[in-house]
């Protein structure tokens, strides 16, 4: 992951992301890269983000994901459901403190349905969810992993024509979202 | 047009009074039942609503105020029919061009207020009805003033038919809000409904059946009600009684048992199993030692209370993946698939005969839908609460908006009541209303939402 950080710091093409992949795996300078690449992001709408293309539909906003793509919510990192509600590692309801909520009866609220972010935008829009490549930028002292939903889309969520990113085989970014990482840089 | 019909009225002809009422109602009715007929067929959302109601307001200040009507319509009814048709044809006539409200003078901005608050009632009846009042509101004056000019040249005169026409629409604005959702008990829970019978779990207390205005503690929880019977639980012991003597009938025990449904031939429950798992089973009334799995276990707090009306159960499965209701026919052991949904929480299912009530929590509200059992044709929201959490700016501080998503345009302010359990008879829907009350518990109260026909 790191290794690609440093790739990607200077271009988004994914071709030589995965050749500085490659090149800083034989050199194990992972982590070294790692910090080479924390520098200070320009962005648009959130920081990390270097393109125009929008944000992926995310249930509190902001589009930031945990590592496998579900939503997180953005101020502070805490799961939420589809709904946009705070929840335990059940999925699970909870309310401002942390407690699971109870009905009448003491049991727990049912859970709510909660989707991968990025397949959450492809179920609404018709095509079929792909995780590509990424990049990384330095965002508020940690490690920034700026991700691309991609699909075989002519169009992307702005309603104009898709760019290619960091999406392979011909696919294109349909929207992006985040994923903070506890590294610091 | 009030010469008119007095002089119909002093020659004894009485039927041009009746004749020039029934143009009215027509004329209102077709009107107003056509704009709830497109109310229906277009479904009008959220904002729609609240525009009408905006306007509504509006208008009530405005005829308040005695401000000016504006638009105004500059035409009269044709003179010329009261000279060449029978009295009462032209009258039965006249009354079909004031029922219409707006193709003559319009007295009052209420009355346009009333076009968009049918559309957005989206119901036939509600519309012939609203149409009905204004059609007596405008023959009632017309028929009882003795002196035409009363109206028509005497500013004080439609000045006060404009702040009665306000006040109406204030008054049913109120009155309307009020209806949605009228409070019945507090703490209450879980309600069932059999015709106009009432049953309810109050925590720390049990089983309450409101019957005829009465209130009655029954001997146990988690009351159910349905057909001629009524059930609870003390325990592991269930009992169905008769509904009008409340004699037990049948007294079986089911382990871990949560929540009852009852009807004419089955009895329907809910209960833990074992490491915290629930299931849903069933009963004949007739043959209580063999019972049906209507579900396999699940987690505690995915499967929903049961609601049994004739053969069939209706419940819900919460999982993360996906929200489902589903219909279960425990005589022919068929299970159906009712709703399904990924994005929303589908909860606490109801049905009479063809219709499903449920709860919809979405993203950006909270709804009580009542729909077609099959889900084919347009449903109806009874009653609705804003969502359960807020959202952020959708962009970072100090970073452009170019880019960025919110998940509710309208930005509602979020709550942190949630619909909980239902219940339908004929002519209401219960909704059980959850408040947080600290620690992760909730205190439930119990509303009353009348079902449109």
């Amino acid at each position: 992951m790191l290794s690609e950080a440093v790739a990607e710091a200077t271009s988004r093409r994914g071709f030589l992301a995965r050749a500085g992949r490659l090149l800083l795996a034989v050199s194990g300078g992972g982590i070294v890269a790692g910090a080479l690449a924390a520098q200070k992001a320009e962005a648009y709408h959130f920081c990390g983000h270097i393109f125009t293309t929008g944000s992926c539909p995310h249930p509190t906003g902001l589009p930031r994901v945990d590592r496998n793509g579900f939503p997180l919510r953005a101020a502070d990192g805490h799961p939420v459901d589809d709904l946009g509600r705070p929840i335990d590692r059940h999925g699970r309801p909870v309310d401002a403190q942390g407690h699971v909520l109870l009905d009448p009866d003491g049991n727990p609220l049912p859970p709510g349905p909660r989707t991968r972010v990025c397949e959450a935008a492809a179920r609404a829009h018709h095509f079929r969810a792909h995780i590509d490549g990424s990049w990384y930028r330095c965002c508020g002292g940690h490690v920034r992993r700026l991700i691309d939903c991609c699909g075989y889309v002519k169009n992307r969520i702005n309603g104009d024509a898709a760019l290619t990113g960091y999406c392979y085989r011909g696919r294109h970014v349909f929207c992006v979202m985040y994923y903070d990482s506890k590294v610091k840089c | 047009m009030v010469g008119t019909v007095r002089a119909a009225r002093h020659r004894g002809r009485a039927l041009a009074g009746g004749a020039f009422t029934l143009g009215l109602a027509l004329g209102a009715a077709a009107l107003f039942g056509s704009l709830g007929a497109l109310g229906a067929a277009l479904r009008p959302g959220h904002v729609v609503v609240l525009a009408a109601v905006a306007l509504a307001g509006a208008a009530a200040l405005a005829d308040l105020a005695g401000l000016r009507v504006r638009p105004q319509v500059p035409f009269q009814v044709p003179e010329r029919w009261r000279r060449t048709m029978p009295l009462a044809r032209a009258l039965f006539l006249y009354g079909l061009l004031l029922g219409a409200g707006v193709t003559t003078f319009v007295p009052a901005a209420a009355v346009w207020a009333l076009l968009p608050l049918c559309v957005a009632l989206g119901s036939v009846p509600l519309g012939i009805a609203v149409g009905l009042g204004f059609a007596l509101g405008r023959a009632l004056p017309v028929l009882a003033l003795s002196d035409e000019t009363a109206l028509a040249e005497r500013p004080q005169g439609l000045r006060v038919l404009r702040v009665l026409a306000a006040a109406s629409l204030a008054l049913a604005l109120v009155a309307g809000t009020a209806r949605a959702a009228a409070p019945v008990a507090a703490p209450a829970s879980d309600p069932g409904a059999a015709g106009t019978d009432l049953v309810w779990q109050e925590p720390g207390v049990g089983g309450i059946l409101l019957r005829a205005g009465v209130q009655t503690h029954l001997p146990g929880s988690d009351p159910a009600i349905g057909d001629s019977f009524i059930a609870w639980h003390t325990g592991d012991a269930v009992t169905v009684a008769a509904s009008d003597t409340l004699q037990p009938v049948l007294q079986v025990t089911i382990h871990g048992v949560e929540k009852l449904a009852v009807s004419e031939k089955w009895l329907a429950y809910r209960a833990a199993g074992p490491s915290g798992s629930e299931h849903i089973g069933a009963l004949a009334l007739s043959d209580p030692s063999s019972t049906i799995a209507v579900t396999s276990s699940w987690r505690r707090g995915r499967l929903g209370r049961p609601s049994l009306t004739g053969d069939v159960v209706v419940y819900h499965l919460a999982l993360p993946g996906k929200s489902r209701l589903f219909a279960f026919d425990l005589a022919t052991r068929r299970r159906t698939l009712l709703r399904s949904s990924r994005r929303a929480l589908l909860l606490s299912p109801a049905r009479i005969g063809g219709t499903l009530l449920y709860v919809r929590l979405g993203r950006c509200s909270q709804q009580l839908r009542l729909g077609p059992l099959d889900g084919n044709g347009a449903g109806r929201v009874l009653y609705r609460l804003p969502p359960l959490a807020g959202q952020d700016l959708g962009h970072e501080h100090g970073h452009t908006e170019q880019g960025s998503h919110v998940p509710c345009p309208a930005r509602p302010k979020p709550t942190k009541r949630s619909l909980w359990t239902t219940a339908l008879s004929e002519t209401s829907a219960y909704i059980t209303v959850l408040h947080p009350s600290g620690g992760g518990h909730t205190t439930p109260s119990l509303l009353a939402i009348p079902v449109p026909k």
